[in-house]
């Protein structure tokens, strides 16, 4: 009972979102704050109109209450990202993403839209390059084996996706291997 | 236990804890996010570093949701990690404090509120991940009850609470069985611990065997695979490899779960 039955197999996405929430995002704060020490370091000060530096779960609090704006991360725009999925759709391997994307994009589009130039393009986007992913992932299925697959520039959210497939699947690979082997030390 | 007072890591001084996580912040600053800070107009070389931080430059924070994870994905219970868990609830209990003396201050101004409120928030969102950490490992405690009561290596891995638990368990689910069930059964049946010949033994232990993606904190030593090869893991690689192949790699933390 310590753990929920929805939890036991996997990492569910509002938990990776919680851990992506810890990384830092730059923000114009629209009110003043001392700095201040938090558990995880000390933020601040805020000092409109002047850029700093908070955690995403912070940034969201002031933003919610209309006391800040966002600065988009560098990789969150239309140009990058178009560079990405001109990479994902014509190179074989993973093109290099920051490991969370997927969590941070979505928790900053969803509150902070507006703060953001042309959110529906990179919402579309976003979704290109993660179908085209999607798409290599399900591919790297069949490199598998009983060992080992490696899988460079996998992203969290999409390593928590193909998790239970492939874990399982690793699974039953080990057992084709144990087992003629374990017959023969029988004989 | 200790206080931390002197750590700067009062609410409204900033001591040495900031300049902690200033140093954190250069080491996993990506350089473009750096470069474009400085406004800098050649953004040309697009070189980004994406990879993780060292261990070394994580907060006490980070470090708990990392052990959150590996836990997670873990098939074996892990180490516990009782002195980090000490500093991390002594300083929510610190930042609670501190809030609690500034609510009772009357004369404290809106602004004052507003940072009350995010310091909550925050002390929230630590015992939320606390908490998870510790179910899980229960969960996994309940699950292997019996084989760690038996195995001292695994005792070693347990606080002293977590082990008076996993004892207290497993005694209460066999005078269950056995009150329940066994008692009726011919004497030669009502084991809990047979180990017949061909069948999975009774007492349920971790499948090391099972697979798990190792995430690389730092250059890793060689460890060798199933299929006989050996493997080194570069800082920042993603695998997919049977549990037992990194368990070394993962107690040292140089490796995380993901």
């Amino acid at each position: 009972m310590a753990l929920p039955p929805s939890l036991r197999t996997s990492v569910i996405p509002a938990e990776l979102e919680l851990i992506a929430s810890e990384q830092l995002v730059e923000i114009i704060p629209l009110v003043a704050m001392e700095r201040t020490a938090f558990i995880s370091g000390a933020y601040g000060p805020l000092r409109p109109p002047v850029k700093c530096r908070v955690p995403i779960w912070m940034a969201t609090n002031l933003k919610l209450k209309k006391k800040c704006h966002i600065v988009p991360p560098d990789w969150l725009n239309v140009e990058f990202l178009q560079g990405r999925l001109l990479l994902e759709t014509t190179r074989p391997e993973f093109s290099e993403m920051p490991f969370r994307f997927a969590e941070i994009a979505k928790v900053l589009l969803d509150i902070a839209s507006e703060d953001f130039q042309e959110p529906d393009k990179i919402r579309s986007l976003l979704k290109d390059i993660r179908e085209a992913r999607q798409a290599k992932s399900r591919e790297g299925l069949s490199k598998l084996d009983h060992s080992e697959l490696s899988l460079p520039n996998l992203s969290s959210m999409e390593i928590n996706e193909i998790r239970p497939f492939f874990v399982r699947s690793m699974g039953v690979l080990t057992q084709l291997v144990r087992d003629p082997a374990g017959r023969q030390m029988e004989l | 236990m200790a206080h931390y007072d002197d750590d700067g890591w009062g609410m409204p001084a900033a001591g040495p804890s900031r300049a902690r996580r200033d140093t954190a912040m250069d080491v996993d600053d990506p350089p473009l996010v750096a470069r474009a800070a400085d406004d800098e107009p050649a953004r040309a070389p697009r070189r980004v570093d994406f990879r993780p931080p060292p261990p070394s430059a994580e907060t006490p924070f980070e470090q708990l949701l990392r052990h959150w994870m590996n836990e997670r994905h873990a098939p074996d219970v892990l180490h516990a990690q009782e002195g980090l868990l000490a500093r991390l609830l002594d300083h929510i209990k610190k930042q609670t404090d501190d809030v609690a003396l500034l609510r009772a201050d009357p004369d404290s101004s809106e602004d004052e509120h507003f940072r009350i409120m995010l310091v909550q928030t925050e002390a929230e969102r630590a015992r939320f991940a606390l908490r998870a950490y510790i179910r899980t490992r229960l969960h996994k405690i309940e699950k292997y009850a019996r084989y760690i009561v038996e195995t001292p290596e695994m005792r070693e891995r347990l606080t002293q609470a977590e082990l008076e638990h996993a004892q207290r368990y497993a005694a209460l689910t066999e005078s269950h069985f056995t009150r329940a069930v066994l008692d009726a059964l011919p004497e030669e049946q009502r084991g809990l611990d047979d180990n017949v010949p061909f069948m999975p033994p009774m007492i349920s232990r971790p499948d090391k065997t099972r697979a798990v993606f190792a995430h690389a904190l730092v250059q890793c030593p060689p460890v060798h695979l199933p299929d006989g090869s050996s493997m080194e893991m570069e800082r920042g690689q993603i695998s997919l490899t049977p549990y037992h192949v990194i368990e070394q790699l993962l107690a040292r933390g140089e490796v995380e779960l993901v």
